[in-house]
């Protein structure tokens, strides 16, 4: 009894919520593979257009880190919407709308972190 | 504006022969530029110290004027030191704002802008003739080129012997007895070319000719004697009806 | 001659009424006049710009300055006014009732564009090489009122240039002869050097003898200058206004406080020019802060540096200097730590230092700057500020200036002095040497005698003193730094009071005043800090922390031979060449500062530019100090610091406020009790001429620009060579 209440309120919950696209998580893991897919096979062409200096191992593994990141999101709202957003990564990729160096931001950390101590700042510059 | 031009320097070109159009007399006489530059004649160490006498002149122009206002007095103590000088060295205006406790650049202020202080030496006799167009409608050119021959030098010059400065100048005022000249102060007036010579030689043996008319008038009246006012004035009462 | 008899002064109606400080009058004394048809209430004697002004409404002029006298020359203010025939000229017409102005009507507009037409008939249209291009009024005006093309196809006037010294380039053809120049000089300068000669087309402004334009107010006419007739020597070619990027700040070269605005670009002080602030200096900054910037340029302290074997000072990393004045600081406990303190140092980095010691257990922290601790000493604040206030002197109507020459020490505060000369019968007496003041003064002599003798009434000046209605007493801080300064301070405190007492002024009135020629002094006097070094001197430390101290008040004859100087501050001057470790600080342009005035009035600087190479923030390096040498202060950010300011001393963090002063009575008791004799020596303020204005800090000693100015002054105008551009 306790549990149905339980999914009566979740369900209850989740009508209140308006989904994105997906229903319910089945189908938001759904279309994560599909992406998924999709940047998979778009890995070398992306490394021609862009005449990337990587190898195609180094390229894959590195959508997989980009996917394994989000891996501990449940809602499917949120899933959602990064799905949308690696859509729109993707399609930019594809057309080129990118330029090199913003491919090259996902391997590489360009912003050092600021130190956070007064020493370490002081010695760093001028306004810590 | 090329016909404009053109038109322009014809003009100066054909006018320049006697007298020159565009320059004024503050230009050509009193001095010629704004600044001062220290020349061996004129510089701060020039000696000028006012007389005993002019001293006295001065403290009876400076009573004329209410306490604090020295200042007021500039003018006619600059006139003192010019005619004790006979020009205005820059040590004489400085001695002048010494004299009214003024600064030194509100006494140069006025010395420049009046064209009758003059900040450049001088001979003894200062000529001015007058040049504008009623004198020169009376041949005020003839009398200028007398000047000029008789003393050989050019407009703007002093004589060797520091005696004669002849500039040319603006009206004067005298245009009823054109051509005239002011040498000093004094007016001649009614001149011809003799006239002038006789004048430059009465100067040169040290005589000073009297002022006034040549032609043998006695001042302004008209040349070809009195047209009117010529009876003797009427008494009282002349012209008022009767019954009053 | 400005200054007429009191006969003479009810003709002179035209003197700017703004100086003499009108109360409002009954509303129904009130004029009412129509600008452009909306009705504006405006005391009688109002002109018609100033009328218009009330409104909002601004009219064009050229000759026109609000803090100069109306001289009407320019006609650029020409408007029509409704059933009067012609126009006239705004800034010289007194408004009558029920005129209505016409700012924009075509008769106006017309006659604008003539007027314009017949400036620029002879201004060369040099803009594109004139460095008025771009805050030039002419061009602005022109823009906005001039016609779109010239009729004039005839030759234009030039005029030759003036050298009137090394601060300010004259090209004269560019002169509209509006004689704003020449009535700064006259009026506010106090330098009548300036004048028109000649007449009508010829009429030029200049010198007319070669001379300098000798007044330490003379950059101002730069910024009056409407025009590029005047502009800066030093900056000469080198920015645009539309490409500088302006902070606006503080001035630390003399204790006035100057309300600045730095312009920079591209990391380097372009120029300083003055910002407005009615209390402290008007719209006007001597010549000492407006050139002085090309100092921050040169002889910087840009690296760490440390003493190596050899003796000499040697660049080295932040950390290795740090960890070695930590050390030092470490190994010497107690009162064996010590620091001074220069003229130019802000009161984040004061606290900062005074925290760090007082954790080392020490007090001894001093300032350069003497000043009497006997009798009540430093301790009441009332014995070391300027009590009245700079915009106070304008009130007042006796002044007795008291071992000081205000002229070189605080060019500001002689200008509102003559100010009030000027137009409020301001009767002056100085005692101390007799200088030129720009005003006329009543000496008093110079013997300390003087003060006995007008405290007990015997001096003639006592007649003046007694009989004033609002007495101030100003005394220099020069004169409280001879050996009895003690008793000249008890001594004028005594006769401030006397004089108080005499006149019956109400209480909030403040008599006794001390004026400062450092910019530091007053807020360290307020955190706490003794002023002089005699205990530095009686009691050598083993370490020596030397902030800004570029006095040269000690040197390493005073200090036992293994004694360690650390130099913190800006400037390879007097005191980083014998220090052992010299730390890099920042100037006044490249922090976020607070200095108190010698008002107390507490403002802030900004930062312009960033400080050159190494160099850091002075309370940032005092702060790394502290965390090395394991007595860390517990503030990170300057807001931080400042709260601790502010639990110090309150007032400090109340910018732009004057905190004032009181307790003089009790001041004056304290005093009394002073057991210290007058010496004879006389009473001489160490600046007296000109050439002794320019070169007192260590910013203005490496400047080349202040440099120039000495020379020009020792040698004449004509010895400084300039580089041969236009």
């Amino acid at each position: 009894m306790a549990s149905s209440a339980a999914t009566r309120t979740a369900a209850g919950a989740a009508k209140v919520v308006k989904p994105i696209f997906s229903r319910d998580l089945d189908e938001a893991k759904r279309r994560v593979r599909e992406l998924y897919r999709a940047w998979y096979r778009e890995v070398p062409n992306t490394l021609a257009l862009f005449q990337l200096d990587i190898g195609h191992r180094q390229a894959k593994d590195k959508v997989r880190e980009m996917f394994d990141k989000n891996k501990h999101i449940t809602d499917p709202r949120v899933i959602d919407m990064l799905v949308i957003k690696g859509k729109m990564e993707l399609e930019e990729t594809i057309k080129v709308w990118k330029q090199k160096t913003h491919i090259m931001r996902y391997f590489h950390e360009t912003e050092n972190q600021r130190p956070a101590d007064f020493l370490s700042r002081f010695y760093q510059g001028h306004d810590p | 504006m090329f016909l404009s031009s053109a038109i322009r320097s014809a003009v100066s070109q054909t006018a320049r022969q006697v007298r020159g159009l565009h320059r004024s007399a503050a230009r050509a006489g009193a001095g010629g530029i704004f600044v001062h530059r220290d020349t061996p004649d004129n510089n701060p160490d020039t000696p000028f110290e006012f007389t005993e006498e002019n001293n006295k002149r001065i403290e009876a122009i400076i009573s004329m004027y209410p306490v604090g206002h020295k200042q007021a007095a500039t003018i006619p103590v600059l006139d003192l030191a010019q005619r004790q000088h006979g020009w205005l060295p820059i040590s004489a205006m400085n001695k002048v704002a010494e004299v009214l406790g003024v600064a030194p650049m509100r006494v140069y202020e006025v010395a420049t802008f009046y064209t009758m202080f003059l900040r450049q030496p001088v001979g003894k006799y200062f000529i001015q003739i007058c040049t504008t167009t009623p004198c020169m409608l009376c041949n005020s050119d003839s009398i200028l080129q007398a000047l000029k021959s008789k003393l050989g030098i050019k407009v703007g010059e002093t004589t060797a012997d520091k005696m004669f400065t002849l500039i040319e100048v603006e009206c004067l005022g005298a245009c009823v007895n054109a051509p005239m000249v002011q040498i000093n102060d004094n007016y001649y007036e009614d001149l011809t070319a003799e006239d002038m010579d006789h004048i430059i030689d009465e100067l040169k043996a040290g005589r000073v000719p009297p002022p006034g008319p040549r032609n043998g008038r006695f001042s302004c009246e008209p040349a070809g004697g009195l047209t009117s006012l010529i009876e003797p004035p009427p008494g009282p009462g002349v012209g008022v009806r009767a019954d009053l | 001659m400005l200054r007429f008899p009191a006969v003479g002064r009810a003709l002179a109606g035209l003197a700017p009424s703004h100086s003499a400080r009108v109360q409002s009058r009954a509303a129904s004394n009130m004029v009412e006049v129509f600008v452009d048809g909306k009705p504006v209430e405006v005391e009688p004697g109002t002109t018609v710009l100033q009328a218009c002004e009330k409104v909002g409404m601004q009219i064009p002029r050229f000759c026109y300055h609000e803090r100069l006298s109306v001289a009407g020359n320019c006609r650029m203010c020409l408007v029509e006014i409704e059933k009067v025939p012609k126009p006239v000229a705004a800034c010289a017409m007194p408004v009558m009732k029920g005129w209505n102005i016409l700012t924009n009507s075509e008769k106006t507009r017309k006659a604008r564009e003539g007027v314009m037409e017949f400036l620029l008939a002879n201004h060369p249209l040099d803009c594109p090489i004139c460095d008025q291009g771009g805050e030039c009024d002419l061009q602005d005006q022109s823009m906005q009122f001039g016609s779109d093309r010239s009729r004039f196809s005839e030759s234009k006037r030039a005029v030759e240039d003036k050298n009137i010294g090394p601060l300010i380039k004259t090209i004269m053809t560019r002169c509209i002869q509006c004689t704003r120049c020449v009535r700064f000089a006259s009026e506010i300068a106090g330098v009548e050097d300036l004048g028109t000669t000649g007449r009508g087309n010829n009429l030029q402004i200049g010198t007319y003898v070669e001379k300098m334009f000798m007044s330490e107010l003379s950059g101002n006419v730069i910024d009056i200058c409407p025009v590029g007739a005047l502009t800066s020597k030093p900056y000469a070619f080198t920015a645009r206004p539309w490409e500088t990027r302006k902070t606006e700040s503080i001035d630390v070269l003399d204790a006035v406080g100057s309300n600045i605005v730095v312009s920079t670009r591209g990391g380097e002080v372009m120029r300083v020019m003055p910002r407005l602030n009615e209390d402290v200096n008007e719209e006007w900054i001597s010549d000492k802060t407006r050139f002085a910037y090309d100092g921050l340029k040169r002889q910087r302290l840009t690296q760490p540096m440390v003493k190596d074997a050899s003796g000499q000072l040697t660049a080295t990393s932040w950390e290795d200097a740090l960890t070695r004045v930590a050390g030092a600081l470490q190994g010497a406990q107690g009162s064996e730590v010590a620091a001074i303190v220069g003229g130019m140092v802000d009161a984040e980095s004061l606290v900062a230092l005074k925290d760090l010691l007082n954790r080392l257990n020490s007090d001894s922290l001093c300032t350069e700057e003497l000043f009497p601790m006997d009798g009540a000493g430093t301790d009441l604040r009332s014995n070391y500020l300027l009590n009245t206030r700079i915009a106070g002197i304008e009130d007042c109507d006796v002044l007795l200036l008291v071992g000081t020459n205000p002229r070189y020490e605080a060019p500001l505060f002689n200008a509102r002095i003559r100010k009030s000369w000027l137009h409020n019968e301001l009767h002056v007496g100085l005692v101390g040497r007799q200088v030129d003041l720009s005003y006329t003064y009543d000496h008093l002599g110079e013997e300390t005698s003087v003060l006995q003798e007008l405290a007990s009434g015997t001096h003639p000046f006592w007649e003046v003193l007694s009989t004033a209605k609002r007495p101030v007493v100003v005394v220099g801080s020069s004169a409280l730094q001879r050996p009895d300064g003690g008793a000249i301070l008890a001594a004028v405190s005594a006769l401030a009071q006397k004089a108080r007492s005499s006149s019956g002024v109400e209480e909030g009135w403040k008599v006794l005043n001390v004026l400062h020629r450092v910019a530091s002094q007053v807020a360290a006097l307020d955190l706490g800090y003794k002023a002089g070094v005699e205990a530095i001197r009686s009691n050598p430390p083993k370490v020596l922390y030397l902030l800004g101290a570029d006095a040269g008040c000690i040197t390493r004859a005073d200090l036992p031979k293994d004694s360690l100087i650390i130099y913190q501050g800006h400037h390879g001057d007097v005191g980083a060449p014998m220090a052992d470790i010299v730390l890099p600080g920042a100037a006044y342009t490249e922090k976020n500062a607070t200095y108190v005035n010698t008002e107390g009035r507490s403002q802030q600087t900004r930062v312009a530019v960033t400080a050159p190479g190494a160099a850091r923030e002075d309370w940032q390096v005092i702060r790394a100090v502290s965390e090395l040498a394991g007595v860390m202060l517990p503030y990170d950010t300057v807001d931080e610091v400042r709260s601790r300011l502010a639990q110090v001393s309150p007032n400090l963090t109340r910018y732009d406020d004057v905190e004032g002063a009181n307790y003089f009575k009790q001041a004056n008791e304290l005093a009394a009790a002073v057991n210290q004799t007058l010496l004879a020596t006389p009473l001489i303020p160490p600046q007296l001429t000109a050439k002794d204005f320019y070169m007192t800090d260590s910013i203005s000693r490496s400047s080349q620009t202040m440099a120039k100015c000495v020379k020009a002054i020792t040698e004449g105008a004509a010895a400084v060579d300039e580089p041969s551009i236009c």
